[in-house]
């Protein structure tokens, strides 16, 4: 019996679970995320900015990671935090509100593809998860 | 002088799905825990229903007690103790926090019957930790006629019949503005136009006098139309039998609810799709949504 054979049978003769080297998994990291928020309805400021670990506030304000020069939008509109390892948007108290499909929230967890609406800018919250090689 | 939001009932969804939890990538959007809901004002706290959402509750309300460095008092409203109603109390953390206070409010429709059964949830047989060693203060309260007044917010309520058991709905107003759960009821029994009787008419009539130009309404809407008829005798409603009954009485923002554990999210976008853009483009402008897990709404 060769060193191959013994180590793939057991005492009784059946076949035992052949261990894979770890190598072989090594060059992929299991998942990667891309989370942004994309600008649709802005005509000065469409585009797409990357969410991250940090809060980001969205309003009119040049102090704001997103600035959005509309009139309807607020100084400090609304923020985008992650918090439970979920991102969530809260209004900071705005004239206009924050809407999220249509609803007029205080607060949602976003899941991919939710619609936001503020002061009449749309944004689009994506959240892609796929495996990714080193 | 008070912000707009204080002023305002902060409407919480922690648990929307019926009947059992349902984890997993295909429910994440709308949850897959079972009722619970939160209506917050200037620090009045009620809670509705123990489904396993108030898992989660629990653990932000540890939290926040903690930061703050103050005691938790809170009410819990039970809409009735099937399942999927209580199964998540024995998993709320504040329940095991000797200084938080939690009354809990339900049916007195039967003689000790919430005490016994929040109890017998607990026997060793099913559960390791027995009622007795929640250390919390904790006050059952089977509720009387008299109206509940919590803080700025008072609270009414009726039975609802058309369930096994029979359920309760409850109706939250302060400041000029008001909130109705009604969850786990069939009203596709007593709206249908088959077989009327008197006792279904005035079921009906009670219902809408109770949920008449509410500014939310949270209610039971499981089955789409074409499954009701195979689910009917169940306890629950058809999704165009609250929404038709949602418009007739008015109601301002409509909360479908206990959503059924075979409806995954693009299921539910899709019933919001085929139903929302109907009212509201009608003559009573209604807005509709599905009721999902972590979203907060100013009523």
């Amino acid at each position: 019996m060769s060193k191959k054979d013994e180590i793939l049978k057991d005492q009784n003769g059946f076949d035992t679970t052949e261990v894979i080297p770890k190598g072989k998994f090594s060059a992929i990291t299991p998942l990667s995320q891309r989370v942004y928020l994309e600008i649709t309805g802005s005509e000065e400021k469409d585009g797409i900015f990357e969410l991250g670990e940090r809060a980001v506030v969205i309003g009119r304000s040049a102090e704001c990671d997103i600035q959005l020069g509309v009139q309807n939008v607020s100084r400090k509109h609304a923020r985008v935090l992650l918090q439970n390892e979920e991102y969530l948007i809260e209004d900071l108290e705005s004239t206009n509100g924050v809407f999220v499909n249509g609803i007029k929230v205080v607060k949602c967890v976003l899941r991919n593809n939710d619609q936001i609406e503020i002061g009449g800018v749309k944004l689009v919250f994506n959240e892609e998860k796929r495996l990714r090689k080193k | 002088m008070r912000s707009l939001v204080e002023e305002k009932m902060l409407v919480t969804f922690w648990g929307t799905r019926g009947s059992i939890s349902t984890p997993g990538r295909t429910t994440e959007k709308y949850g897959g825990n079972t009722p619970c809901v939160t209506i917050e004002n200037q620090g009045t706290r009620i809670i509705l229903d123990a489904g396993t959402g108030i898992r989660n509750l629990g653990i932000e309300l540890v939290r926040e007690a903690e930061s703050r460095k103050q005691p938790l008092a809170l009410h819990l409203f039970l809409s009735h103790t099937h399942w999927d109603h209580i199964q998540g109390l024995p998993f709320f953390q504040p329940a095991y926090l000797k200084d938080t206070k939690v009354t809990i409010y339900g049916s007195p429709k039967k003689e000790s019957f919430l005490a016994s059964v929040l109890k017998r949830q607990m026997d060793y047989e099913y559960f390791p930790v027995s009622m007795s060693a929640l250390t919390a203060d904790i006050r059952i309260q089977e509720m009387s006629e008299e109206n509940i007044h919590l803080g700025p917010i008072m609270i009414d309520w009726e039975e609802q019949v058309f369930h096994p058991g029979g359920s309760v709905r409850y109706r939250f107003s302060a400041h000029g503005k008001k909130v109705v759960y009604a969850t786990d009821v069939e009203l596709d029994l007593f709206f249908g136009r088959d077989n009327r009787t008197e006792e279904k008419e005035a079921a009906a009539r009670e219902y809408l006098r109770f949920i008449h130009g509410v500014d939310l309404l949270i209610a039971d809407g499981m089955f789409s139309a074409e499954e009701y008829p195979g689910k009917a005798g169940w306890g629950h409603a058809s999704i165009p039998a609250v929404i038709e009954a949602a418009a007739k009485a008015e109601v301002k923002q409509l909360a479908v609810f206990h959503h059924d554990p075979q409806h995954s999210d693009k299921n539910l976008d899709e019933l919001w799709v085929k139903y929302r853009s109907r009212y509201l483009l009608g003559p009573h402008k209604m807005d509709l949504f599905w009721a999902r897990e972590g979203l907060t709404l100013a009523i």
